[in-house]
Order: C-alpha cells, then structure tokens, then sequence
C-alpha cells in the first residue's frame, strides 16, 4: 500500500467534499512533529495486530477557518466546537486509510478521537514507530497530517 | 403530517453536517432530533415517534451496532429504518449491522446526492 498516497487522498477527498476545499499535499517526511505552538491537534488510535495512529496537527489560525467551513459560520476561537470538528477531520481521515488497510489484510479498530490543544506543548505517543508525515495547505493555511505504526 | 429524523452521532460538527446536508438533498423533515450516543438515541425514541434514524458507528457510551441491537429488541421501535453513516466502510461491520437490521449505509465523507439516494427509497 503506497501509505502517502492514502493519507493525500483521504485528505483531499474529504476537503472537497465535506469542507467544499482544496487541501494540497506538500512533500512527506519520515520525521516525528512533537512540539506544537498555538495549535490543535486530534488523534486517533488504531488497534489491531499493529498498533498505529492517525493525528492531525492544525494551528489555530488555521483550525478556524476549517471549522468556520465544516460549519457554515464565523468561528473566531479554538472552543468545543473546533475541538470538535477537528476530531471528526481526523476520524474521517483516519477511516479512510483503515479501509485501504483493511484491502491490505491489515485490521484495525479505530479509537474515539482525542484532542489536545494550547500556546505550546508536544505529542509523545508510538515513539517506536515507522511512519509519514506529510503537510497539506489550503487557503489562509497550513497543517500536519501524520500516520505511524508500531514497529 | 411531517416527518421527523432522528441523528445519531458523538461529534456536534457532523451532527450539523448532516442536518444540513438532509437540507441540500431537498429532504425537508419538519422534525429533527438529535442524540449523541446509542444510549441517549434510546432515551429520545422512548417519548418520540420518528421515521427514519441515521446512527455513526464508533460511538462512546454505546456504539452504533449495540444501539443496533436494543433497538431490534425493542417491538416498539425495531421496524424503524435505520442508515448507517459512517468511517467505518469494512464489509465485516457493515454486514454485523445489516444482520441487525440496518437498511443501507453512507460512507464519511458524503454528499448530499448520496443521502437522497440512499433516503429517498426508505421514505
């Protein structure tokens, strides 16, 4: 399974559908993002043979327009509903790329999403893990969407 | 007289979505209610009639597929139809929740289009 292809499909599909959006998909890496300032981040856990997780990693700026578009409405700080929101962008797309898994023999059970966010603070979870993170930018911004598996 | 949808979903965002989305697709319901989880959805159709459900699966408190299942239980509201709307696209949940009477499901992200299609035939 060609994993960046998954993550960058699964992201644009559910902009352009749900968010009426263009998300492009910049250049992944395979390093760890752990310090986050200003920012939301949603994960979802990924439990099977493997364990894994999906999170997305949004700064707040940024975080407000995708909720202000989810919503139809002027959202102007990070409150419930953009933790909210963001949390279903990241089981969303944390389905899409259990389905292409789930072609691959892979199963998984996914985790309600957890969201953390805050003027600074890191993301320690899975540290043994292989994985990608790749960026994406829409209009007004940028954001983070890593996948990792347990090694 | 109008008809009233039940939405069964733990996010407030896609409970929104679809409610707006039920609006695109011209499927104007005079009533919608909305319940946050399988057990808060048994607590609403106790004192509420409804003609059709949408119910997410991965739900805290209680998940789609056990709401699923009390709602079969129960003669009173077991011939309601129920769609499945969803991240979880595997066919081994979505065959779980069609044995437990689920009429048909809708896969997160949707359109509009693919609401009417799938509602349109169950009301």
């Amino acid at each position: 399974m060609d994993l960046n292809k998954s993550i960058s499909q699964a992201t644009q599909e559910i902009f352009q559908t749900m968010l009426m959006m263009e998300a492009s998909p910049g250049q992944a890496v395979t390093e760890r993002a752990k310090g986050f300032v200003d920012s939301v981040s949603a994960i979802v856990g990924m439990a099977g043979a493997n364990k894994g997780m999906l999170a997305i990693h949004i700064p707040a700026s940024t975080a407000l327009i995708i909720t202000s578009s989810f919503l139809m409405m002027e959202v102007t700080e990070v409150d419930d509903d953009v933790k909210d929101a963001i949390g279903e962008l990241a089981n969303m797309v944390a389905g899409s790329i259990k389905a292409d898994l789930t072609e691959q023999g892979q199963e998984f059970k996914l985790s309600i999403p957890s969201v953390v966010c805050g003027a600074e603070y890191e993301i320690d979870c899975l540290t043994d893990s292989d994985g990608v993170s790749m960026p994406f930018s829409i209009e007004g911004g940028e954001f983070l969407v890593e996948f990792h598996l347990q090694k | 007289m109008g008809k009233k949808v039940l939405i069964i979903d733990d996010s407030n965002t896609m409970r929104k979505i679809v409610t707006r989305s039920l609006r695109q697709a011209g499927l104007d319901f005079e009533t919608i209610l909305e319940a946050g989880d399988g057990q808060a959805a048994l607590d609403v159709l106790a004192g509420e009639t409804v003609d059709i459900i949408l119910s997410d699966i991965n739900m805290p408190v209680m998940d789609g597929i056990e709401f699923l299942r009390q709602k079969q239980a129960d003669p009173k509201i077991k011939d309601i139809p129920v769609v499945m709307i969803t991240t979880e696209a595997g066919a081994d949940i979505l065959d779980e929740a069609k044995s437990l009477g689920a009429a048909g499901s809708i896969k997160k992200p949707f359109t509009p289009d693919q609401i009417q299609e799938t509602l349109g035939s169950l009301l």
